[in-house]
This record gives C-alpha cells, sequence and structure tokens, in this order.
C-alpha cells in the first residue's frame, strides 16, 4: 500500500490533501460569528495584539502591504489608512467566506480604493518576486498544512529588506498560566463556541491547533530556515501570543 | 520589561481619549491636519516613558515604536511638558525640559494646546439632551474656571504663606537682598584676596633686593 503523507489537524492526524478542506469547513462555520468571538474569547485583547503588530510593521505611506489570512480585515484597515491613496494593502485569505465577511466588512467601513482582496493560498502566493515591502499573517499560520512552505513563498513575494510579522498563539511563559490556559481553552471555549456560534467543534479545533503549532523558539527557527534574517519575536500576554519578526536579506 | 499587552493598552486608551476629545473640537481637528505626516517625541523622565505622538490628517496617533522621521524630540517631567504646552509664559530651559529637532512644530503645538476648546456640551446633549446639556456645561465651565483661577494662584499663595504667616523661610524680597549682599561680599573679597596677593608680590621683590 502506498504510504499517506499527513499531518495534524488539531489532535487528529490527518492526510496533507485533506487538512485544507477540514481547515476550510471550520472557517465556513465560523465566518458570520468571527468578530463576536474574537472578542468574546480574548476579551478584546487581540486588539492590543494587533496594535502592537501594526507598529513593529513600520509601515508608510505609499508601501505595499500583504495582510495574509486577513479574515475579517482588522489589520488592513488600519494599514489602509497608513499607506494612503499611494499605497496599497492586499486582503488575503485562502478563505472565501471570511474574504467576502472581510471585504463587505472594510466597504461598510468607507476603507476602498487602496485595497484588493484576494483569494490566496499562503504556500503558493499568487505575487510576482519582490513586490510587498511588509507581509503580516495573523492567526493564520497554525492553519497552514505545509508552513515551511508558506515561510519560502511569503519570503519570495517581501521585497529585500522587507518584513515579515507573523502574530500566533504561542506556548505561556508560565506553568500557572499555563494550566489556566488549557483549562479556559479545552473547557470553556468549546462552550462559548457552542453558546454564541453554535459551533462547538471548530473552537475545539481552535484550542487543538493552538497547542500542536511549534513554540517561539522553533518557529523563530523555521523562519530563518525559511531565509529570512535578524529573526525575533516578542511574548504578549505572559506568552499565549508572540509576535515574531523577520527580514528578507 | 513590561509586556506589550499592557504597553499598547495603555496607548491605545490615550489615543482614544484624545481623539475623542478633538472630536468636539473642530478648530483644533483643522488646525492639526495641516500638521499631517509630523512624530512629536516625548520622552518623560518621571515617570519613566517614551512615546510618540503622530499626525494623521485630523487625528493623533500614539506610538511606542516609530520608525518615521521625529520632528520634534521632547524630553522633561511630565508635569513640566504640560506646563510647557498650556503655560505661554512657559519656556523649555524655564520648566526644565531639552528640546531637540523642529522647535517650529513646538511652538505650532504650543498655540494648538492654549486654544484647545473642547465643547464638553455636546457629548452631554446626546446623551441628556440640550437643556440638561447645557445647564451641567455651565456649572462646568464655572468650576473649570473657578479651577483654573486658584490652582494658578496656588503655588504663589503657598509661597506666601510658608515666608509670611508661618515664617519657615525668609520673605522673597529679604532673601533677594541677602544674594545681593552675599554676591557683594564675595566680589569684595576677591579684590582683597587680589589686593593681598600683590602686595605679598610686592614684599616679596623688595625682600629679595
Amino acid at each position: 500500500m502506498k504510504d499517506r503523507k499527513t499531518t495534524h489537524f488539531g489532535y487528529q492526524e490527518v492526510s496533507v490533501d485533506e487538512k485544507a478542506g477540514r481547515v476550510a469547513d471550520v472557517f465556513h462555520s465560523v465566518a458570520a460569528r468571527y468578530d463576536v468571538m474574537n472578542d468574546l474569547m480574548s476579551g478584546g485583547i487581540h486588539r492590543l495584539w494587533k496594535r502592537f503588530t501594526i507598529e513593529l510593521s513600520g509601515a508608510r505611506k505609499g508601501q505595499t502591504i500583504l495582510d495574509i489570512a486577513g479574515g475579517t480585515g482588522d489589520l488592513t484597515a488600519r494599514f489602509s489608512r497608513i499607506v494612503g491613496a499611494e499605497g496599497q494593502v492586499v486582503l488575503a485569505d485562502i478563505n472565501e467566506s471570511m474574504l467576502k465577511v472581510g471585504r463587505d466588512r472594510l466597504l461598510d467601513r468607507g476603507i476602498a480604493g487602496n485595497v484588493v482582496p484576494v483569494q490566496a493560498d499562503a504556500q503558493y502566493l499568487p505575487f510576482p518576486d519582490n513586490t510587498f515591502d511588509c507581509i503580516t499573517i495573523a492567526f493564520g499560520l497554525r492553519n497552514v498544512t505545509d508552513k515551511d512552505l508558506a515561510l519560502r513563498s511569503m519570503l519570495r513575494v517581501l521585497k529585500p529588506g522587507g518584513r515579515l510579522l507573523v502574530l500566533e498563539f504561542s506556548k505561556p511563559q508560565s506553568k500557572l498560566l499555563e494550566k489556566v490556559y488549557d483549562q479556559y481553552s479545552f473547557r470553556l471555549l468549546p462552550f462559548m463556541g457552542k453558546l454564541v456560534a453554535d459551533d462547538a467543534d471548530s473552537y475545539r479545533y481552535l484550542a487543538e491547533s493552538i497547542r500542536m503549532h511549534p513554540d517561539q523558539e522553533t518557529l523563530k527557527q523555521m523562519m530563518g530556515d525559511a531565509g529570512f534574517v535578524d529573526c525575533e519575536f516578542h511574548n504578549m500576554t505572559g506568552g499565549i501570543v508572540a509576535l515574531h519578526k523577520g527580514i528578507k536579506p | 520589561m513590561t509586556d506589550p499587552t499592557f504597553r499598547a493598552g495603555f496607548d491605545a486608551a490615550l489615543e482614544t481619549a484624545i481623539n475623542t476629545a478633538l472630536n468636539y473640537d473642530p478648530a483644533t481637528r483643522a488646525r492639526l491636519q495641516k500638521l499631517d505626516g509630523k512624530a512629536l517625541e516625548l520622552d518623560l523622565t518621571a515617570p519613566q516613558m517614551t512615546f510618540c505622538l503622530g499626525v494623521e490628517g485630523e487625528r493623533v496617533c500614539v506610538h511606542r515604536h516609530w520608525e518615521g522621521e521625529i520632528s520634534t524630540r521632547l524630553s522633561g517631567s511630565a508635569i513640566a511638558l504640560v506646563r510647557l504646552l498650556r503655560d505661554p509664559a512657559a519656556t523649555p530651559a524655564g520648566v526644565g525640559v531639552s528640546v531637540s529637532g523642529s522647535s517650529a512644530l513646538l511652538a505650532e503645538l504650543q498655540s494648538i494646546m492654549r486654544d484647545l476648546d473642547i465643547d464638553w456640551e455636546a457629548p452631554i446633549a446626546q446623551l441628556a439632551g440640550d437643556v440638561p446639556a447645557h445647564g451641567i456645561g455651565e456649572a462646568l465651565r464655572g468650576v473649570s474656571g473657578w479651577l483654573r483661577d486658584n490652582l494658578g494662584r496656588a503655588p504663589v499663595a503657598a509661597a506666601e504663606a510658608v515666608s509670611e504667616e508661618w515664617r519657615l523661610t525668609p520673605p522673597r524680597a529679604q532673601f533677594e537682598a541677602f544674594v545681593d549682599d552675599l554676591r557683594d561680599l564675595s566680589l569684595a573679597t576677591e579684590r582683597l584676596e587680589a589686593r593681598v596677593n600683590l602686595l605679598k608680590e610686592k614684599f616679596a621683590r623688595r625682600g629679595a633686593e
């Protein structure tokens, strides 16, 4: 029998071909209530994590920015104001439902003109080499099937000197916080998912996928292996979330 | 090192407070627009904190990291910086603030801060209606005027009480006269010392002859 390549989907082992479809199903299911759930789950703190990401992006007027897994467009909205009419922000997401919600939300807020929504897979970014001054991927990398491939794809489309910022759940730095966080993720989170979005399984997957995601040092090493230089990370909220930064040489 | 989440929360709260207040002062918003793209770095010594205020259109943004050009950099205590921006008589050297970069931006910001006229009645009217808002606004203006007058006079009044009533320090005029006398005495002593040195040299030369 031919060996099947497998990867993880939360705590389950699934075939590589199957993961993208199952992740897509999760996000089709949560897209409509994604923002409400984000606020509820993080107590609104996700806005502060994103704020810090924007600060470290160093984005300026006239720049071209790619917001991968841009979801409902939180980062894109802010970048759109920073880069101004001369710049451009590409809101990319592999999931059609999330992209639609994001595009509609931006239009409802009057954000248009310098924002282009693109349905794209982070592993095979459909852009020419050396296109972007900055790439951000917020809470998206852990859902990508082949993270190394995605990091190399991001490196390719970044301009030399451009920076990649990966905002992602990570490993809490204190044992006590880790215990509290585990209880919260595996007991309270699926319950809230059931209550608000009527979908406990998707939120259980979110908690499991966070645990399977590489920790701070591993992700930093992966970025270095992909070809980024001056890689560093900043722990936020005790390491529950980490922001990794790397520069294209 | 502080967790970036806390600092981001502080910056977000400060930014929201500034921009919410500016929503009720259209004239200041219009003046700020002329400063679009300019950035002011505040390096506070007490409390120790550094942040950057950037103007984006009619909004003020608070940054912890700013990689763009800094137009003006101010360094000093929070109280000194507030005095510098609000008090027309205050100068950077007088209040202990060091300035680098463009002084034009500082002058413009001082002028904006002094002319700041936030219409607090507008947000109250949205919640309580026009008539109660006007009553509350009048009361707030009265309290604010009383506080401004009394707080402005407070340092002078406190100094008078300490020297004239409680006699803990000499009165200002007496102290200044004492300082003048001391300066005269110091100069006279220096002159006397110079004369004595001259005489010593003279006697030394005679002794040698």
